[in-house]
């Protein structure tokens, strides 16, 4: 069943008009304010009041300038009582050795836009440490949900100075984080609730210059490190709010506004303080549980250029060569990686659902899959009738989509239609598309979870692949560093499957091409004149699984190697030496006086043209299409390739060392 | 051109919209008594929207000096208007 779409009255529309206006003015509101400002006006006046709890939300966005941010929450207070209570109320302490009460009421309505109510209690200026550490204080009477902790870089207990060594600085830096950390859990302790903790942002000014990162005792290196020690040390009831990001992505200069500090102890320009109290609000949303949970994207001009049914695949622009075509291909690249972080995403589009789905199948330029999407709708009917199929069959409340679209008349249907959905503007410039939406902060998370901080693990693991890498001195070390196992076994019911497919599948490192199907490998695991061995491969860094086949057959006088491949992602590891030595005491075991192998060229295979020359076989012959010969003898002094693979043992019941 | 009269003006417009009250009518004498709720936080709030609206910018002792005992509306345009003139204490 469809969720009821609710018919808007004639002066909603009317006013809504007017919203939409506005948003499409930019990201300034204050030019547009004046006019809408009228309008709230009017509605106050007239005792609308659900007309205008149902506007007001639309127009608290994170880029609203100060002033108009604080008319707005003049509004907000003026409809009072008469507005519904929110889905949630959470009582929060802010304690800041800052002014915290613009602050304050700015969280109060970024909260209000998202149907949170809250009470907030503010501890007087500069006594945020006494109201923790007294048991008698307002803050434990007052008993908050969320503690926030409204610090800034002032709050550091003091910077080192330029003569103190690396030692004086770490021990600075301990003790710093100490006190942190007994505040933490001294407030836990009393209150059990969650803490939200700002870290440091850097000072834009530099004394030391370009060099502020390579001095132990610099301040913006302090900060840094300092910060990263704040994120190690939070335990999972403390959040760290990435102020210091904040600054940076404002432009460390524009975060602060001194003379502000110096007049009224604003620990920032007054006109961040709407962002950052939205990045605060965000915050707060994540840990209340109000978060949106999929994000239900348009295709033509919102995920290429152009229509696709009108311009056909080749017609779109997706991809490098087309300005437009690589500002699409970075947007879906941000979008799969919210997917990668658990992000839903739907597709909502008119067009013919074979047409739409096409493009995900045949386009070489797409980033996101079909698997990618957990909803795929095409189809011809409105949006915000589709919409509320997305979230029926997804099984999610209407509350938790963002819907994406670079059609503003789209844009606006649904905002009418399904108020609930959160619909950011778009630019035209698809350029623009990434920061339009990453600055709602739509998809915040409390802290990182158990699986996303395994993710994160396997990213360490793999930059510390590629780290080891540079750092090796040279091959050899590198290879050493790896610490490589690999199991060496015959062809078995059990890898069956994987060899066949390696077989069929690799074009590359493949010195004769040969395609064998199951039943094929079945026959010749099954002839004692045929030797065949696998090799599975491990590192430090994680299983590869099966990765190299070989299967020779015995002559009267050598091991003749028929196949010889391996996977591409173990390439110049050495496993080709590795597997070799083994080949040869196989050979010997058997009573052969050499190895043979052949290279059989392809379009693919170039790679392995020296394959044998390297390993040390002598050539026997060359014909005109590029084949060649080669041979090991066994009986001159053949010495094992040096590896640096360590063989495990295979299981038991394959054994047979044939 | 932008005389002390038409700063008078644009100061009332943005008086009425930072404390929200369309009854609020400036004059060269009121001071901050003279308006309700004028305290320093409200204070900081028309200073923001004066810099802004205006495009200038106050000196951080001027910000305090402008509510100070003695100080009235008709200083505030007087220093609107001179910042006006000279380009180093205009925003760019």
């Amino acid at each position: 069943m469809l969720s009821i779409v609710p018919t808007p009255t004639e002066t909603t529309v009317e006013a809504q008009d007017l919203i939409e206006d506005c948003l499409a003015s930019g990201e300034d509101l204050s030019a547009a304010y004046p006019k809408v400002s009228l309008l709230l006006k009017e509605l106050i006046h007239d005792e609308r009041w659900d007309e205008l709890a149902a506007i007001l939300p639309r127009l608290i966005m994170p880029s609203i300038d100060y002033t108009t941010a604080g008319s707005l929450y003049r509004v907000m207070s003026r409809l009072g009582k008469h507005r519904a209570l929110g889905k949630r109320t959470v009582k929060i302490a802010i304690l800041g050795s800052s002014t915290t009460h613009q602050l304050a009421q700015f969280l109060e309505l970024h909260l209000f836009a998202a149907g949170v109510s809250c009470e907030i209690h503010e501890a007087d200026y500069g006594v945020f440490r006494q109201e923790i550490w007294d048991p008698d204080s307002e803050l434990y009477r007052f008993r908050p949900d969320v503690l926030v902790l409204a610090t800034s870089r002032r709050d550091l207990g003091g910077l080192p100075s330029l003569a103190e060594d690396r030692g004086a600085v770490e021990s600075r830096m301990r003790t710093e984080l100490a006190e942190w950390t007994k505040l933490w859990k001294t407030a836990h302790d009393r209150l059990n609730c969650q803490i939200i903790q700002n870290n440091f942002e850097s000072p834009p000014w530099r004394t030391l210059g370009n060099h502020e990162g390579r001095h132990p005792a610099s301040a913006s290196r302090y900060v840094t490190m300092m910060n990263l020690a704040l994120q190690d040390e939070a335990p999972p009831h403390v959040t760290i709010h990435d102020v210091d990001h904040l600054a940076a992505s404002r432009g460390r200069w524009r975060w602060s506004d001194e003379r502000y500090y110096y007049h009224a102890k604003l620990s920032c320009s007054p006109e961040n303080l709407v962002d950052y109290a939205h990045s605060l609000a965000s915050l707060v949303l994540a840990r209340v549980g109000v978060v949106k949970k999929c994000l239900v994207l348009d295709l033509d001009n919102t995920l290429w250029g152009g229509v696709i049914g009108d311009d056909g695949l080749g017609g779109i622009r997706l991809g490098q060569g087309d300005p437009d075509g690589e500002a699409f291909v970075a947007f879906q690249r941000y979008v799969k990686q919210l997917r990668e972080r658990g992000v839903l995403l739907a597709v909502c589009s008119k067009n013919t659902d074979a047409v739409a789905r096409e493009v995900f199948l045949k386009h070489p330029e797409m980033v996101l899959r079909l698997d990618d999407i957990s909803c795929f709708v095409a189809n011809w009917d409105d949006k915000a009738t589709n919409i509320g199929r997305i979230a029926d069959r997804l099984n999610i409340g209407v509350d938790s989509l963002v819907f994406v679209d670079d059609n503003p008349a789209e844009r606006s249907i649904v905002r009418r239609l399904r108020p609930a959905v959160a619909v950011p503007e778009l630019p035209l410039d698809p350029a623009g598309y990434i920061a339009a939406l990453d600055q709602h902060r739509y998809f915040q998370a409390l802290g990182l979870t158990a699986e996303d901080l395994k993710r994160a693990d396997y990213y360490k693991a793999d930059a510390e692949r590629q780290a080891a890498e540079s750092s090796s001195q040279d091959l050899a070390g590198f290879l050493a560093s790896l610490a490589m196992t690999a199991r060496i076994e015959p062809i078995s019911a059990a890898n069956l499957e994987r060899t066949v497919q390696l077989i069929n599948r690799s074009n590359q490192f493949n010195l004769t091409t040969r395609r064998y199907a199951a039943a094929e490998i079945q026959g010749i695991v099954a002839d004692p004149t045929w030797v065949t061995r696998v090799v599975s491969l491990s590192d430090r860094f994680g299983d590869h699984g099966l990765i190299s086949v070989l299967i020779a057959r015995i002559d009267e006088t050598a091991l003749v190697i028929d196949t010889w491949l391996m996977s591409c992602r173990v390439l110049k590891r050495g496993v080709e030496g590795f597997l070799l030595n083994h080949v040869v005491v196989i050979a010997r075991g058997l009573g052969l006086q050499a190895v043979r192998g052949e290279y059989l060229p392809t379009a693919k295979n170039g790679l392995v043209r020296d394959h044998y020359q390297s390993l040390g076989f002598s050539p026997i012959d060359t014909d005109d299409s590029g084949r060649s010969t080669w041979t090991l003898s066994l009986h001159e002094g053949w010495s094992p390739a040096p590896t640096h693979i360590k063989e495990t043992p295979h299981d038991d019941h394959h054994h047979d060392s044939r | 051109m932008t005389t002390t009269t038409t700063i008078l003006a644009e100061l009332q417009d943005i008086f009425r919209q930072v404390f929200d009250d369309d009854a609020i009518e400036l004059a060269d004498s009121t001071t901050a008594d003279d308006v309700d709720g004028w305290d320093s936080m409200m204070h900081i709030n028309l200073i923001i929207a004066i810099e802004k609206r205006f495009r200038v910018k106050f000196a951080a002792a001027e910000i305090a000096s402008l509510k100070a005992d003695g100080q009235n509306v008709g200083g505030l345009a007087r220093m609107v208007e001179r910042k006006l003139g000279d380009p180093k204490a205009t925003r760019p």
